[in-house]
């Protein structure tokens, strides 16, 4: 450590503005850190959007679509981590680096915190430094996985744990067992005093699009297609799916029965069942959840008929979905549920870390929304723990920009002064020297 | 006109109806294929399904579908990127490597192939593992001249030997996968007693569940007490650098203290040095880090669906093998299934 210290003393003085971006495959989350100004995060769709009438949106430019019918995306994000540096380039041009762009900074007056996710290829981990240094000229850059920023936080805020007033903070938060369930996949990250546990990280192939995807193939099997539809059906999942806290229960009180009779809980609906109004793409672009409506399906297509509306009951397909996090052997994966998943990655660690992982566990990312996904995992945990360890789960009120927070309070911590890599210590040593000390981390002892 | 019979899964409750059978959903037919190895069990647990249950038609179907719902677009999206608005910066000359990068056509999929093959290549070449990694690393300006041996190295290994080193763990990672099955078969069950050096108070009021749910959004949780109690006092060392934290004054007594129903028992917490190595580590592949089924999961029957409404799927196809519900479902699977694979 103390060789870059050296050699950041030789150059200029550190930045003071940071953007601050935790580029996600769905949604870039961006802001900047000034001093001890936070501004920020704005949420930005990270892709290119093709609508019907051939008119492609870049990035923010999404807000003037109002027609999503048959959306098209091209992602420069594949499997959480930058692939297409082209279209990546061009959305952090125009909402960066642009003249008129609407977070506009100069990157060689500015250092870059940039959030990735773990366990990354070593290749796209040095596109993305030479694109940062080469191309975009950034002064200064820190490139670290974003779970670990998630313990800058105040963490027993998150717990709601009670502390005196003048109890100090303590960021980095002692231990935290991070769970990040996103639009690509999810992760499980144990982190001490802001270290990542990098051999107990451990990925479960399920995430948002996942997700999406399978309510769009359930919806084209029973209604009718909607294979082209997948903005239109991500909404759709984002209103009405939940995670079951009673699985078996649930899904028979959405079976109509055996031939003929319809079974008594399927014609209420049991509380279960509701309707979903789709957008007729001329008077309304979003969807509407509504009660669903117990008269049967003649009468509310009757109405439905009378109102040239588009009406879908949904039943187990809310939340048969997200039970793929849970249960993704239920579609032929063979890999862990999340509870699983856990104690995978606690297997890896001594069993005297268990207790202070499992009393900590912080759920973030845009999945983390569903209903009743931290009641699941704990009640999941509490079957596979030993009886007197305490399991407490919690999500921050945002989930989505959490790592960006995080990331943010690190933005202005003393750790990033001495993680950060400068243009000139790049230019002197090159990529693979960068790689290595953000390989290395903040070790122990320093 | 057509055998849409249906194979009869057995079990000790069926209900019997000519042509198919309800099967009771406490341990949901699996497909073999599936559920691999533990043939004892599995014997146990699905009486009627043989091992060629899956066949290789249906496997396939299962990758196909998976590969698709991975997928971004339906159809495949050739979206140009649109010309820039006014007002858009200006365009600086791009350096070789920014030319390449902004150049390649790769997918993730084939950036993943690369990586592997040069493990492979490290495994059996390492220099020439080294040379490539050197390449590709090198900065375009025209200021880094500095050799590599002249730069301040960072305390990470270098980049060749962090490939040789994760070659040789991926090659471990077998090794390791069965280690960690023994370890969790002798994993300490959770029934620890009440030992006589851990025996200690747990902070818990004894009215409270020891478990607590909370959600930021719900006011009204009440967060659990922390573990730093006594206990953790005797047993985490409180000359912890890493950890201090857990060296803190422990809570003030409480009169279940004394109920030896509350006892429990703390594992040892680990030593610093231990702490260190945990800290310092480095990080593991893509695929390593990639979960797969251990024990555990093997152990537990896969549930499958009706492919027409989503219940359980009690009754199968004799004709494709999908599965449905019962018979209204199976007529509706009927009409698909002859469009697909004829009569
Ligand atoms: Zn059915
Ligand atoms: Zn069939």
């Amino acid at each position: 450590m103390s060789s870059s210290r050296k050699s950041r003393a030789a150059g200029l003085p550190a930045p003071s503005t940071t953007l601050v971006l935790d580029n996600g495959a769905d949604t870039i989350k961006a802001g900047f850190v000034t001093g001890d100004t936070t501004d920020g995060p704005r949420v930005i769709p990270n892709y290119l959007a093709r609508d019907r009438h051939r008119k492609t949106y870049v990035g923010s430019e999404l807000e003037k679509c109002r027609d999503f019918g048959e959306l098209a995306f091209r992602r420069p994000v594949e499997k959480g981590f930058v692939v297409s540096w082209d279209a990546q380039k061009e959305i952090w041009d125009r909402e960066f680096f642009d003249d008129k762009a609407p977070q506009r900074c100069d990157p060689s007056e500015t250092r870059l915190v940039l959030a990735e996710q773990p366990n990354g290829l070593p290749a796209l981990q040095t596109h993305c430094d030479q694109m940062v240094f080469e191309e975009f000229g950034f002064a200064s850059y820190y490139r670290g996985i974003g779970p670990a920023f998630n313990a800058y936080q105040d963490i027993q805020a998150i717990f709601q744990t009670p502390r005196s007033p003048d109890t100090p903070v303590d960021v980095p938060a002692e231990v935290i067992l991070l769970i990040d369930s996103g639009y690509s996949h999810t992760t499980v990250t144990p982190i001490v005093q802001g270290r990542p546990l990098h051999q107990a990280i451990r990925r479960l192939d399920v995430g948002g699009r996942l997700m999406t995807n399978y309510l769009t193939r359930l919806l084209s099997v029973r209604h009718f297609d909607m294979r082209n539809e997948t903005f239109i059906a991500n909404e759709m999942k984002e209103a009405v799916c939940y995670v079951s806290l009673d699985f078996k229960g649930d899904l028979e009180k959405t079976w109509k029965g055996t031939r003929g009779e319809r079974r008594e809980d399927y014609l209420t609906g049991a509380g279960i069942a509701k309707d979903y109004v789709l957008p007729d793409s001329h008077t309304t672009f979003h969807g509407v959840v509504r009660e669903y409506e117990p008269g049967g399906d003649s009468s509310r297509a009757r109405k439905a008929a009378v109102a040239t509306e588009d009406v879908l009951t949904l039943r187990n397909e809310r939340f048969v979905v997200p039970e793929l996090l849970f249960s993704p052997s239920d579609i032929g994966m063979r890999q862990p549920g999340l509870a699983d998943l856990v104690m995978q990655s606690l297997s890896a660690l001594p069993i005297g870390l268990w207790p202070g992982l499992l009393a900590n566990i912080v759920v973030v990312g845009g999945n983390a929304r569903l209903s009743n996904f931290i009641q699941r995992l704990q009640m999941e945990l509490l079957e596979r723990v030993p009886d007197e360890c305490v399991v407490r789960v919690a999500r921050p009120e945002d989930p989505v920009v959490s790592t960006w927070l995080g990331a943010a309070k690190f933005a202005k911590h003393e750790h990033v002064e001495r993680l950060a890599v400068t243009k000139q210590e790049y230019d002197e040593h090159g990529a693979g020297w960068v790689a290595r000390k953000f390989a290395a981390g903040l070790g122990v002892d320093a | 006109m057509n055998n849409f019979g249906v194979i009869e899964i057995a079990s000790t409750t069926t209900k019997n109806t000519p042509g198919w059978a309800y099967v009771p959903d406490t341990g949901p037919a699996l497909p073999a294929a599936l559920q691999p190895t533990n043939r004892k069990r599995a014997a146990r647990n699905q009486p009627a399904l043989s091992l060629s249950d899956l066949s290789a038609r249906e496997e396939n179907k299962i990758r196909k579908d998976l590969e698709a719902l991975d997928r971004d677009n339906h159809r495949d999206a050739n979206i140009a990127i649109p010309p820039r608005p006014a007002g858009s910066k200006a365009q600086n000359k791009h350096t070789p490597n920014v030319r390449k990068i902004l150049q390649s056509q790769k997918t993730f999929a084939n950036h993943l192939d690369d990586y592997q093959a040069m493990l492979a290549l490290a495994e059996s070449n390492p220099a020439a593992a080294a040379a490539m990694n050197a390449a590709q690393a090198k900065p375009s300006t025209p200021t880094a001249a500095t050799p590599k041996s002249a730069s301040p190295a960072p305390a990470a290994p270098s980049a060749a030997g962090a490939s040789k080193r994760s070659a040789a763990a991926a090659k471990r990672a077998a090794a390791k996968e069965k280690q960690e099955q023994e370890k969790k078969k002798a994993r300490p069950t959770p029934k620890p007693g009440p030992e006589p050096e851990a025996e200690a108070e747990p902070p818990r009021p004894q009215e409270q569940d020891d478990v607590e749910m909370t959600d930021a959004n719900n006011p009204d949780a009440q967060p659990a007490p922390t573990p730093n109690t006594e206990a953790a006092l005797q047993s985490y060392p409180r000359e912890s650098l890493i950890l201090p934290a857990y060296a803190k004054p422990p809570p003030q007594a409480h009169p279940g203290d004394a109920d030896p129903l509350l006892a429990s028992y703390i594992p040892p917490f680990p030593t610093d040095d231990e702490l260190r190595a945990l800290m310092t580590a480095p990080p593991l592949s893509y695929l390593e880090a990639r979960a797969t089924w251990g024990e555990e999961e093997r152990r537990y029957p896969v549930r499958v669906f009706c492919a027409v409404c989503g219940y359980w799927g009690r009754v199968k196809c004799m004709k494709c093998g999908t599965r449905v519900c019962a018979l209204e479902c199976l007529e509706a699977h009927k009409e698909e299934c002859v469009t697909r694979y004829g009569l």
